[in-house]
């Protein structure tokens, strides 16, 4: 499933980054890499971009860009599951 | 001084650490503010005497890494990669090391001589984050120094870490950064074909021109080429890369990428303990309402709005402590200074022209602080993600808005921003509205015709809609431009949202301070200049005839002893008004402005507003200078009258000549300075022409239109 596919309030893992050339380039600057759990935020007032939530910061990317980003949903909102808990443990300990 | 114990120290950092803050803090009043060479970004730096050093401190453009896409990134890792830093500073926002450590990764490899400056540690803790520093310098490689740039703590110990590592009292502990078997491998390989050639081993690490080699780095490619080993990396290296492309089964800037990404996960799991929350923050909350699908946009609107009433209300009062205080210093200087010729020189030329700039300083200093003062909380970036659709409507993209929003102060750094708009298209689309975004030095203009012929009441209002009719033009003819001469692929968008902070004072201080500062140097110098230039212009060629027909004729009045006084000093005042009207019509500028009036005077302006608008081409605050050159010359019995009433007075102006007035200085070329920063960006005279061309026409129609609209309704 694409990124630009989810809901707001959805939680999901990057599979892969289907980019060439300079997104991909700006997507892995911003730690857009496969394994990174993320959660849809919300679109803007306008329908275009989303606001994602990654490793603690927000950032947003327009519904293009999210649909070369092929992702695997874990979650959507008020199902109790912290993004990115679906393999177990978080952070390593616990 | 010793001069021979100089430290250069370079602050690197993502954008929003706190770099900025920090850099002021430390800086102080040793700010300088400059340029990087061959680019437009902004180039601070600071010199320090600190224990017994003189610290150079080079604040680099906050980047998220070091590749070469964005000016600001080339600046950073140029810089980075010359060597001139004995010292680099990493300034890491600890609230968010899982991002911040990327760039860290990259900047080690660079210079192992680095120090980070874990920032925001007063809010990690209040956070209940725990980060086990020994462990977290032991596998980066670096000294970190908690800091806190707002509560200027731990700012002491980072620049004793500082000294103590430029002299190699400290050493950094080695790195724990490795890469994938396979890239590892390929790393290995290339650096063995690199030591061979020790002239290029003295200049760069070997490990480090193996990896920028494999990931196609531009400038270790060209250091390489340069180098005898090049005769065997040119057959060697693809072959390696090559078989390494199809071990990892992809690119291998990407490889390479998400594997420091794994490195930083990594060392982030093993060091940084956060509290688990799900709980709301302070910036989701803000956020819920400020991006909210139906409030955004309102919410949007009304801060750009409130920015301009803040500016155009709050403002007009200490504008009216400096025009009293113009008016003063021109009743003195002419009650003081003797002759003629020398009185008209300062009072007339330059206590009228630089004062005429001067007075509108307040409303740049308030625009200056709302900007920065919503770059620094953390709006300015949603206000990007709130428009970026009706921009990429338009064609442009939401980042296009930071370059324009800019535009509103100067065109200048508003054509120098617009280069992080990576798409020619984009870049060149973006450069040609952005004149079309009032810039400050036109709201001399606005704010003198406003205030002369609408009410003050509606005076905020019609500002507003003299801004929004800008952007509506602007809108316009990008949507015209995208779709024919720039049409192209658009640039991602691609853009953190920072925590909103409250900005600190000193910086958004600083900012207002920097910019109005620039604005002065323009008008200390170039618009001193253009207004010696067009007095000059006014008061020569003097017409003898005219001037001998006049004073002879006021020479009889004074004689004629038959008429009462009053009668007398009224009409030498008329006659002295006629002299000088007569005497512009026949100067330099009076001529100029005749030849150019048929091609105006459809839009209801005379060839005195002809001659401002073309003295207005040198820099746009000269427009209403040059008014107030010439209206002091015009009435030169009431001095004490401001030019507001004098522009009321003359028959010739009327609400719809004024709201002409403004549509046209809002729309026509720009001044010299920014066209010429135009043609350097886009480097090509066509692109120049064009541009001229279109501002042109565009001013020339549409005042048209509201002047003859206009003058049905007022």
């Amino acid at each position: 499933m694409k990124m630009s596919e989810l809901k707001a309030g959805d939680k999901a893992l990057i599979i892969s980054v289907q980019a060439e050339g300079e997104v991909a380039q700006r997507l892995l600057d911003m730690g857009l890499v496969p394994g990174t759990p993320f959660k849809v935020i919300r679109k803007a007032p306008l329908g275009d971009p989303i606001e994602i939530k990654l490793r603690g910061f927000m950032m947003a990317l327009r519904i293009k860009e999210a649909a070369c980003i092929i992702v695997e949903k874990t979650g959507e909102i008020g199902d109790g599951i912290p993004m990115g808990r679906r393999r177990g443990r978080r952070n390593g300990w616990r | 001084m010793a001069g021979d114990k100089r430290i250069t120290v370079a602050f690197a950092g993502n954008p929003n650490s706190g770099k900025t803050s920090l850099f002021n803090s430390i800086a102080g009043t040793n700010l300088k503010v400059g340029n990087w060479p061959g680019v437009t970004v902004e180039k601070y730096e600071a010199e320090i005497a600190y224990r017994g050093y003189l610290i150079n401190f080079i604040d680099l453009p906050g980047t998220y890494s070091l590749t070469a896409y964005s000016p600001e990134e080339i600046v950073a890792r140029d810089f980075i990669s010359s060597g001139q830093a004995d010292v680099i500073v990493n300034v890491a926002d600890g609230t968010n090391l899982a991002r911040s450590l990327y760039l860290s990764v990259q900047l080690l490899e660079f210079e192992p001589k680095t120090i980070m400056a874990l920032n925001m540690y007063d809010e990690v803790r209040a956070r209940g984050i725990t980060i086990d520093f020994k462990m977290l310098q032991k596998l980066l490689g670096c000294h970190i120094v908690p800091i806190s740039a707002v509560k200027k703590t731990g700012i002491d110990s980072l620049l004793d870490h500082v000294v103590r590592l430029y002299e190699g009292k400290i050493t950094p502990p080695e790195g724990k950064l490795t890469y994938s078997p396979e890239v590892e491998d390929a790393i290995a390989k290339t650096q063995e074909l690199l030591e061979s050639d020790i002239s290029l081993m003295s200049r760069v690490a070997p490990r480090l021109a193996a990896i920028k080699l494999l990931e196609h780095d531009v400038t270790m490619h060209r250091i390489a080429r340069g180098s005898p080993v090049w005769i065997r990396l040119e057959s060697k290296l693809p072959e390696i890369m090559n078989s390494l492309e199809n071990a990892v089964g992809g690119g291998l800037q990407k490889k390479i990428a998400e594997d420091r990404h794994a490195f930083v996960r990594g060392a982030f799991k093993e060091t940084v303990t956060e509290r688990e929350e799900e709980k709301k923050t302070v910036t989701d909350i803000i956020d819920s309402v400020v991006l909210n699908r139906i409030f955004g946009l309102p919410i949007f609107f009304i801060v750009m709005w409130l920015i301009f009433q803040l500016t155009f209300t709050i403002g007009e009062i200490p504008m009216g402590w400096i025009e009293s205080f113009f008016t003063w210093l021109g009743g003195t200087a002419e009650a003081l200074i003797p002759g003629e010729m020398l009185r008209s020189v300062i009072v007339d030329g330059i206590i009228a022209g630089v004062g005429g700039v001067l007075v509108f300083i307040p409303n740049i200093l308030l625009l200056f602080f709302g900007l920065s003062f919503l770059e620094a909380t953390g709006y300015m970036a949603r206000a990007a993600f709130v428009i970026d659709k009706a921009f990429h409507k338009i064609g442009l993209h939401g980042k296009s808005f930071i370059p324009m929003v800019t535009g509103f102060g100067c065109s200048v750094p508003a054509f120098m921003a617009c280069r992080t708009l990576k798409n020619r298209g984009d870049r060149l689309a973006t450069m040609m509205v952005i004149p079309f975004m009032s810039c400050g030095a036109k709201l001399p203009l606005y704010v003198l015709l406003i205030g002369a012929f609408f009410p003050g009441k509606a005076a905020g209002n019609i500002l507003f809609a003299v801004y929004f009719f800008g952007v509506l033009v602007a809108v316009l003819s990008a949507k015209l431009l995208k779709s024919t001469i720039f049409r192209g692929r658009s640039e991602p968008f691609v853009m953190e949202l920072p925590v909103y902070r409250f900005p600190t004072a000193g910086s958004v201080l600083m900012q207002m301070w920097i910019k109005a500062w620039m604005y002065l140097k323009k008008a200390g110098t170039l618009i001193l200049a253009a207004s010696l230039i067009i007095w000059v212009a006014i008061n020569f060629p003097v017409n003898r005839v005219v001037a001998d027909e006049y004073n002879g004729k006021i020479h009889a009045i004074e004689k004629n002893r038959s008429l009462e006084d009053e009668y007398k000093r009224a009409s030498i005042t008329a006659l002295e008004n006629e002299k000088s009207a007569k005497l512009l019509e026949h100067s330099a500028a009076g001529v100029f402005g005749k030849c150019i009036e048929p091609a105006i005077r459809p839009l209801g302006f005379n060839w005195r507003i002809g001659v401002a608008l073309t003295a207005g081409l040198a820099a746009k605050e000269v427009v209403v200078s040059t008014m107030g050159t010439m209206y002091s010359m015009k009435h030169p019995g009431e001095k004490s009258a401001s030019l507001e009433e004098r522009l009321r007075n003359d028959p010739e102006y009327n609400p719809a000549v004024a709201l002409a007035l403004i549509v046209f200085v809002l729309l026509y070329m720009p001044c010299l300075a920014a066209t010429s920063v135009f043609h350097r960006e886009a480097g090509e005279l066509k692109m120049t022409f064009f541009y001229i061309a279109y501002s042109m026409a565009t001013a020339w129609v549409l005042s048209f239109i509201v002047y003859r609209i206009a003058l049905l309704f007022l």
